[in-house]
């Protein structure tokens, strides 16, 4: 058993590595992607001076602290975006029925599937949450815990799309579902929590589960405790759990049914 | 006559298919004008007025340049652009009897009709429902048309511009980019009232001001000087962009000629 | 015992039906109206270990489904398939480790990386260490005749070179049975040709089980053995090429090029296909009558040349399809 977790484990990697490898075919493009995307992000730091300049606090966090989330939530987006890409793309694999290739090797389908494609901005989006850390002030154990919260965080973010995604395996017209989530998550994932009320931030912790994504880990770099940080391992292992239930479920659909008879 | 109904009937069913598109659009922006009025409820818990604005302004002010930012952007198109002419496909569409430039600006201003109009309703209702009445005239609605289908004009004219410049460089998403950010950034979600006094100046003449500034400004806060200063900006951007796109344009085809496409 | 065993099998889909109009769009929402469409329709076949069998039809008969069952990416409605005394639906992994695919029509190979490398990752996919994955690199190298470009990245690579490269990756972990769909479709008459000597020396050498599906008549006549025609869902042949070619459509093409034009009286013996100039093409049905008494009633002193062929295999199996 363990020995298959190992094999698993060795042929997703080389997957992940051959997918950013593909991506770094055209050494320019492949830098200015990654270039431009750390400068984009940069350029919110300037909405947030000025919005500081009007209140020395939003939403109780301090101008370096709300930087601090900044780099989180891009931290958090370059994992899921570099390693699992293909999580956001799931809905049109479904109803293209493009999983048939992936159905018919010995390996567990899902982490086939989502590794076998990469973004490369999204480098830059990890990258700039590094020199979010060091602006920030970064020591030894502030760098471990990041690296720790972004990967689940990453984690997260890509187990959401796949559940929301697999609502295809159902309902052809679910494509809409996983498009919305993603750019929901990531709407929300920039500003403090505490700047919504509480009914909206029981969504964030539920359907719209930015809370474990990034505020979670975010809280988790202000202060280190030992519940919190339990707290995103259950969350990442309890998520994972219903993601790949939820996957395993639709794949089965799909080779009962099979979606579209055009495909025949 | 039962014919031209025929193809209004098969061009409505055809449009239903982007029905799903629109609705998203409307989600994705709901969604982050959620965000923001959030943003600005907060900043507003402990002030009536910051900067001139009081808290409903602010949001109408939001709502609408959000509002403008999806109703007028066509990514789509600018990218066929870019790839007509990496491809060489552009060859085929400069040899017909029209400007082609003429016909990008009114393939473009088309395509975002139907769009611009569902956020026009879409702001207007979330408006009205969330924020309040605004304190608007009848006889405000021409000047706030000018600036809208101006600030649609030069939004749309520096986007194709942009896309030209695929005739020297094959990638023209950095520009695409860097002109994205500074519409969004410098007065998008942030009235440039806001901004430190030692940047509002210069802020005057990023494309913002005229594009998202200019429109909001005339239906929030009318005073026909201000819409005089508007509409001279929106004036100069456009006679600008009108002569540098055409000069583009010009450049640009000869190279194509000079290479054979 | 048979390697793979089908019994009975059948898949049927739901499909929606709406009605025309703008009424019949709505109705379809929320009082939807079914069609059962019978892709497969109770099929029963086996095919024994080392055997080369074409499955063919016309497009949409079933073939992909079928195979798709056999491959576990289907579940079947009724029926059962054991290949390799695996049930594919209950035991895909298992199934999966000895069977290899190439599907003509999707790449499986990494664009940008050389086949040598593609082959490495194919290769842990399988579960094979190293010095499997070397040996069986070198081995296929030298078959295939890989040698000159084992190390070029993919994309560079002319379409006959990568289909070989996608056959070697799908064989790489010595699979019983290899599924090929389409695998020569694009592909010009040499590198063609090629590809058919691979796989029969595949068959050969390993004792390779191949099930193919192809429309190209070449392949399915110069590589099996043994054909299965599916059409509508059923199977409507089911026996050896031999027989197909010789007994199946019990009809011969007589070509005769004579001195001067012949006029040969219409009969019941024989079918008149072309008779142009100095060139006669008749098509005689031989249950009902014989090649020699046809060709007796030419004047034997007219005839320059005569040319006698059976029907073409592309004839005969259209006429299947049609039935």
């Amino acid at each position: 058993m363990l020995m298959e977790v190992k094999k698993q484990i060795k042929i997703s990697l080389l997957s992940i590595k051959y997918s950013i490898m593909m991506q770094m075919l055209n050494k320019v493009t492949f830098i200015t992607n990654v270039i431009f995307m750390i400068l984009n992000n940069a350029s919110f730091i300037i909405q947030w001076m000025v919005l500081f300049n009007i209140k020395d606090n939003v939403g109780g966090l301090s101008f370096k602290q709300v930087i601090l989330l900044w780099g989180i939530a891009s931290g958090t987006y370059g994992i899921a975006h570099l390693f699992f890409e293909e999580a956001f793309n799931l809905s049109k694999l479904i109803v293209n029925g493009k999983l048939d290739s992936f159905i018919v090797q010995p390996k567990n389908v899902l982490i086939s599937v989502v590794t076998s494609r990469s973004k490369i901005s999204a480098l830059g989006d990890l990258i700039y949450g590094y020199i979010v850390l060091l602006f920030y002030g970064i020591t030894i154990k502030r760098f471990i815990i990041f690296t720790f919260v972004n990967i689940c965080g990453g984690i997260i973010i890509a187990e959401i799309s796949i559940i929301y995604n697999s609502f295809c395996f159902w309902f052809v017209k679910a494509d809409i579902l996983g498009d919305t989530i993603n750019n929901t998550m990531l709407n929300f994932a920039t500003y403090p929590e505490t700047i919504f009320k509480k009914s909206v931030k029981l969504i964030l912790y539920t359907i719209i589960p930015v809370g474990f994504s990034t505020y979670m880990p975010f809280k988790l770099m202000l202060k280190f405790g030992i519940r919190e940080f339990f707290l995103l391992i259950i969350s990442v292992l309890i998520i994972s759990l219903l993601t790949f239930g939820i996957f395993n479920k639709g794949l089965k659909k799909y080779s009962s049914s099979n979606l579209m008879v055009s495909r025949i | 006559m039962k014919k031209y109904l025929h193809i209004y009937k098969v061009t409505i069913l055809d449009n239903i298919q982007y029905v799903s598109n629109i609705v998203l659009r409307i989600l994705s922006f709901a969604i982050i004008i959620f965000v923001l009025f959030n943003l600005w409820k907060y900043m507003y818990s402990d002030q009536e007025t910051i900067n001139g604005y009081s808290k409903s302004q602010i949001l109408w002010y939001v709502l609408i340049t959000e509002g403008i930012w999806f109703g007028v952007r066509n990514k789509n198109f600018t990218n066929e652009i870019s790839d007509s002419i990496k491809s060489g496909n552009i060859a085929y569409s400069i040899n017909k009897p029209y400007n082609y430039v003429s016909y990008l600006i009114v393939k473009n201003l088309g395509d975002i009709t139907i769009k611009s109009l569902v956020f026009v309703l879409v702001v207007s209702t979330i408006g009205t429902i969330f924020i309040g009445r605004l304190k608007f005239t009848i006889l405000q609605i021409p000047f706030v048309l000018i600036a809208l289908i101006f600030s649609a004009l030069i939004f749309s004219i520096i986007d194709i511009s942009i896309s030209l410049i695929s005739f020297w460089i094959e990638d023209a998403m950095p520009f695409h980019w860097v002109f994205d950010k500074l519409v969004l950034i410098f007065g998008t979600i942030i009235p440039i009232e806001m901004f430190p006094n030692s940047i509002k100046t210069i802020f005057s003449f990023f494309p913002t001001y005229p594009i998202m500034y200019g429109p909001a400004k005339i239906i929030i806060d009318f005073n026909f000087n201000i819409f005089c200063k508007i509409f001279l900006v929106q004036g100069i951007y456009l006679i600008c962009t009108i002569i540098i796109m055409n000069l583009l344009y010009k450049e640009g085809v000869k190279k194509v000629n000079v290479n054979g496409g | 015992m048979a390697i793979i065993e089908v019994k009975s099998l059948s898949k049927e889909f739901k499909v929606k039906v709406k009605e025309k109009g703008i009424k019949g769009s709505i109705k379809s929402i929320f009082n939807p109206n079914y069609n059962i469409i019978n892709a497969v329709n109770n099929i029963s076949f086996s095919v024994q270990e080392g055997e080369i069998i074409a499955f063919i039809g016309p497009n949409g008969a079933g073939k992909s489904t079928t195979i798709k069952m056999l491959t576990g990416i289907l579940y079947p409605s009724n029926g059962t398939i054991s290949v390799m005394g695996i049930n594919p639906s209950k035991q895909r992994k298992k199934l999966a480790y000895n069977i290899g695919t190439v599907f003509g029509q999707k790449e499986q190979l990494w664009m940008h990386l050389t086949p040598y490398d593609n082959f490495k990752f194919f290769g842990a996919i399988y579960d094979l260490n190293d010095n499997q994955i070397e040996k069986k690199i070198e081995e296929y190298s030298k078959v295939f005749d890989l040698g000159k470009f084992i190390n070029t990245p993919v994309r560079n690579l002319s379409l006959g070179q990568r289909i070989r490269c996608e056959i070697v990756a799908s064989l790489i972990h010595e699979p019983k049975i290899l599924f090929l769909d389409e695998p020569t479709i694009g592909l010009d008459p040499v590198v063609k040709e090629n590809i058919r000597e691979l796989i029969k020396k595949m068959n050969k050498e390993y004792n390779t089980t191949i099930f193919l599906t192809s429309h190209d008549i070449g392949d399915i006549e110069k590589l099996c053995k043994r054909v299965i025609i599916i059409n509508n869902g059923k199977i409507i042949l089911d026996d050896t090429m031999r027989k197909l070619k010789y007994n199946y459509l019990n009809k011969k093409i007589i070509e005769v090029r004579t001195k001067r034009k012949v006029n040969l009286h219409g009969s019941e013996e024989y079918t008149i296909l072309k008779n142009v100039d100095n060139c006669l093409k008749i098509e005689i049905d031989t249950t009902k009558s014989n090649v020699m008494d046809i060709i007796k009633q030419i004047d034997e002193d007219e005839i320059i040349d005569i040319n006698i062929s059976n029907i073409p295999l592309e004839n005969i199996i259209t006429e299947i399809y049609k039935k």
